[in-house]
């Protein structure tokens, strides 16, 4: 036998190599971005850049609890200080003015450009009295200590006025000059994070630089304080930690389990160590290839998919079963191959539907199975029989157990039963049959979720879920635009359709609206000769308004200021988050909040017949996209059960076992997904894209069963093969199944249900003949 | 007649030993002027109404600004701040909240104390001196009071000079009864408020 020698030699080196080339080249990347799918219609995209890149996503809500208020206050001012120190993390604000310092500059320099209140009448001198004497009042009002030093230089008042246009009002409310909760227990902070990506590592790199900087500050100050942070990134660093560290539990569980059952039902430490290479090989083959067709391979893939290949076990576990010690492996091998690359081949198909469903994480899985399932299957075929010795003697097949698994053969009246049950718990069930809400499927716990949105009530942050996409071709079109849209928005708030909005043009004005308001700006004489005329008779010091007059003439020469110069503000990330280009178009998104009736809001923004301006509901957006994506995934499986159904009649040349062997598995998927039903799990993606897999796993079952001449010794060898089989399979996703993350558990849930009717159906309805015990 | 002799008998007796008590009763003050004591008298004898002149000075005007209104304090913590000339403006201070109506900006409001630091100091010293309440001040002021029952000046320093933007608070008064409050702000101004007890609307 050459053969057996240089057949493990070469997998020994090929597997060498694989791994290798694997550890040379191997990226995994963590990004959101990769596991999101892109949405087809322009809305979608929307939303999709919105989640990726957008405000929300980019903002950390940071709460320092467990002092008093004026140690929180304290700690708030030396983290916020320590953060911005750092450099490398992003803007903060906790509401201590200095941080506005870009902005205040700002202010200073284009107040008659940005300011909403300028009009020709600002500076006439009936105006400019009545600012004079508000500026008065002021002095000898509690504000006069505050707008004092502005006086000379904005006696219109406009900085205040722009402040208090892009604060949006009051802001949240302060204690000892920082942001507090009302009931003043915890004190608030933001952090706007650089960069646009949505990175799971970078996202924990900077909240651990936050934690690591917070407990600096705490250990310096000596005041005990606990620090939460919350928002769209602090959850997806969560929800990957979370179901790593649970994938990696459970697989170990589940592994020991497996290799457990695998020893008890060969009594054979080399068997169950052989049964490793295909699943091994699968895995580095699967990954390799998606590697280098993608590029990388996402780490859900990576966890998931491994998991998938744990079918793959079934191969060997066929070949195992049938060894009698009369044959050699290999022809023992020779004698099953031709069902079991039928099977591999009716698999494949259920997976290609992965690869079609367009959703680039289901497409990576789907590459992985597909290729770790052929290159399993192929290991099996030659590389195990050449490491099982001719004279291996296998433990004897335990008649007992396989042979009652026959007894199930005359259990048609129990398998209607089932059917029937299954089919009334399908048509009269009170779950819906499918899930609607995607948040549902976020593994967040719900008291985190009520606590962000607390923070974000009490911090004024925007919980983005009503939106308005506008579209324009320049920034400057887009502007204007926005300059029209936001007189309908406040139309929209005074008619009590929607509480408050957020739009661009809040803080940028288009430059045609500057080039208006530069344009009301008076000339040096007839400004001077105003405000004489306007101070006559009050106290003002004389002279007091000389800047003033020249800041008015400095902008009547400006250039106007365009998105650009609010870069590394507070109020520059809103500008950004707000304004972004769309494939050389540009784009705005209005922020609206206190959305009752989404009906009347839809009615209402319809009626501007305005094409470039479309509503968005976020919430029911991204749910439409999981939609689609599983209505695609569904019915890639009918049109995939269909291709199996033709690849099964072709294999087996005969209609009639192609029937017979297709019957239990669809049977099968009815009861899974009653079942499912009947515990109340409305179906999601991923329940859909498991069912796959049920086909994948029933298919194997019934062709073995249905295979030419298994009968007598050789049925008893196939019975006790398949236990062994669904043994390992419900094992591994009854693991998965007790997952707290809700896809693992779907996942788990509908797999390991479905070994076990695939399991029962195809032994009902396999061909039932007497054998010799 | 009897009962007449006995009567004023009693007033002369009752009078000597009143000027005794009150005699002994300044020694003592004399000699142990506290902030305790002034904090003590003031929670007695303060009105819970009075009408205020309030003159700012400020190098942007070459004469002083002049307010008039009512202060009104209801223990423990609420304060109430109300301009009626030359303009209407009420302040409401509860706790560390303050509630503003005021006419000429067309506006009401509440927020928190923070947003008006020059009516924080004013409200933080006055509330606790009419409280009683010393640590309250001494926590985050500096203090030194000069002077003697009938005359006394509590000149108070802000502790955390970056929070706000006053520099110094100054309270005199006589007895139980605070006159007036002057408060230097950073730049230079300062602002003086005359309390003007029997004036009472």
């Amino acid at each position: 036998m050459i053969v057996s020698r240089w057949v493990p030699l070469l997998w020994t080196t090929a597997m060498v190599a694989g791994c290798w080339y694997l550890t040379e080249t191997l990226s995994v990347r963590n990004d959101l971005e990769g596991l999101l799918p892109d949405g087809a219609t322009e809305a979608q995209q929307v939303l999709l850049s919105q989640v990726r890149q957008g405000l929300s996503g980019r903002l950390i809500l940071l709460a320092v609890e467990g002092a008093p208020a004026e140690e929180l206050a304290r700690l708030s001012r030396s983290l916020a200080e320590a953060i911005r120190a750092n450099g490398t993390i992003g803007i903060v604000a906790n509401g201590v003015d200095d941080d506005q310092e870009t902005d205040r500059f700002l202010i200073e320099r284009y107040r008659y450009l940005l300011s909403p209140a300028i009009t020709t009448e600002t500076f006439s001198v009936a105006a400019l009295r009545t600012s004079l004497e508000q500026r008065l009042d002021d002095l000898r009002s509690p504000l006069g200590v505050l707008i004092r030093d502005l006086i000379p230089t904005d006696p219109t008042g406009e900085t205040w006025r722009i402040l208090q246009t892009w604060s949006g009002g009051n802001g949240p409310m302060r204690y000892r000059g920082v942001w507090m909760s009302p009931d003043r227990s915890r004190a608030l902070l933001v952090v706007a994070i650089k960069g646009g990506g949505f990175d799971v590592d970078v996202q924990e790199s900077i909240q651990t630089a936050i934690r690591a900087l917070f407990d600096q500050v705490v250990k310096q100050s000596g005041i005990q304080a606990r620090l939460h942070m919350s928002g769209p990134g602090v959850f997806a660093v969560e929800i990957q930690r979370a179901i790593e560290s649970e994938a990696w539990q459970l697989s170990v569980v589940a592994s020991v389990l497996v290799v457990g059952l695998l020893y008890v039902s060969y009594r054979s430490f080399r068997l169950v160590v052989l049964s490793l290479l295909p699943i091994v090989t699968g895995v580095v083959a699967g990954v390799l290839v998606v590697n280098q067709w993608f590029g990388f391979v996402h780490g859900i893939t990576l966890g998931f998919g491994i998991t998938l290949l744990g079918i793959v076990d079934d191969y060997p576990i066929h070949l195992f079963s049938h060894l009698s010690g009369h044959e050699s492996a290999g022809s023992v091998m020779r004698t099953i191959w031709p069902t079991m690359r039928v099977g591999m081949l009716t698999t494949v198909i259920g997976f290609s539907a992965l690869l079609l469903s367009g959703y680039q994480a289901l497409a990576q899985l789907g590459i992985l199975a597909i290729v770790g399932l052929v290159t399993g299957a192929f290991v099996t075929r030659w590389v195990i029989p050449a490491c099982i010795g001719p004279r291996f003697i296998p433990l004897a097949v335990p008649r007992h157990v396989a042979s009652r698994l026959d007894l199930l053969s005359t259990g048609q009246v129990l398998a209607v039963t089932v059917l029937i049950l299954a089919s009334a718990i399908l048509i009269w069930s009170d779950t819906p049959m499918w899930e609607q809400d995607v948040t549902r499927l976020s593994p967040v716990p719900e008291e985190k979720k009520l606590f962000d949105q607390q923070l974000r009530r009490e911090l004024g942050a925007p919980d983005v879920r009503d939106l308005l996409v506008v579209e324009g071709s320049t920034i400057e079109e887009l502007l204007e635009k926005t300059e029209v849209v936001a007189e309908r928005m406040e139309h929209l708030r005074t008619n009590d359709i929607i509480k408050g909005y957020d739009i661009v043009s809040r803080y940028v004005p288009s430059r045609r609206t500057q080039l208006e308001r530069q344009r009301r700006l008076p000339e040096r004489t007839v400004l001077e000769r105003n405000l004489a005329e306007a101070l006559n008779g009050l106290p003002f010091t004389p002279g007091l308004f000389s800047p003033f007059v020249e800041a008015v003439q400095r902008s009547r020469l400006q250039e106007p200021i365009g998105p650009e110069a609010f870069a590394g503000t507070m109020v520059g990330v809103k500008v950004e988050s707000l304004l972004f280009s769309q494939g050389g178009r540009w784009m705005t998104v209005v922020l609206m909040s206190g959305v009752e009736d989404r009906w009347r809001l839809t009615e209402a923004v319809e009626a501007w017949k305005d094409l470039s301006i479309s509503y968005v509901d976020l919430k029911e957006e991204s749910n439409r996209v999981m939609t689609a994506y599983r209505d695609r995934t569904l019915q890639l499986l009918g049109w995939g059960i269909v291709a199996i159904g033709v690849v099964l009649a072709v294999g087996v040349r005969s209609v009639a076992v192609a029937v017979r062997v297709l019957t239990p598995v669809l049977c099968a998927l009815l009861v899974v997904a009653a079942i499912l039903r009947g515990v109340g799990e409305p179906l999601s993606l991923f329940h859909v894209a498991t069912f796959l897999l049920v086909v994948g796993l029933g298919l194997d079952y019934a062709l073995f069963l249905n295979r030419p001449g298994c009968e007598g010794e050789e049925r008893l060898r196939t019975n006790f093969g398949l236990l062994v089989c669904s043994g390992t399979t419900i094992v591994v996703f009854g693991v998965l199944a007790v997952s707290k993350t809700p896809v693992l558990h779907a996942i788990g849930v509908t797999a390991a249900s479905g070994a076990l009717c695939c399991l029962f159906f195809s032994v009902v309805m396999a061909r039932r003949k007497a054998y010799v015990a | 007649m009897k009962l007449r002799r006995l009567k004023v008998v009693s007033i002369l007796i009752a009078g000597v030993f009143g000027l005794i008590a009150r005699g002994m009763a300044d020694d003592l003050s004399e000699t142990a002027w506290t902030l305790e004591r002034l904090a003590a008298l003031v929670k007695v004898q303060r009105e819970s109404t009075i009408f205020f002149e309030e003159t700012t000075y400020s190098s942007l005007v070459t004469r002083p600004l002049v307010t008039r209104g009512v202060l009104r304090f209801t223990p423990p913590s609420r304060l109430e701040k109300e301009v009626q000339e030359p303009y209407r403006e009420r302040y409401v201070i509860e706790d560390d909240l303050v509630t503003v109506e005021s006419e000429r900006r067309n506006l009401t409001q509440t927020l928190s104390l923070d947003g008006y630091p020059g009516l924080r100091g004013f409200v933080e010293t006055v509330r606790a001196v009419l409280n009683g309440d010393v640590k309250e001040v001494t926590r985050d002021y500096d203090w030194l009071l000069e002077g003697g029952k009938h005359r006394w000046v509590l000149r108070l320093r802000p502790r955390e000079q970056s929070e706000g933007m006053i520099e110094s608070i100054e309270l005199t008064g006589t007895d139980g009864h605070l006159q007036t409050i002057m408060i230097r702000f950073a730049g230079g101004d300062r602002s003086v408020m005359t309390l003007l007890p029997g004036r009472l609307p």
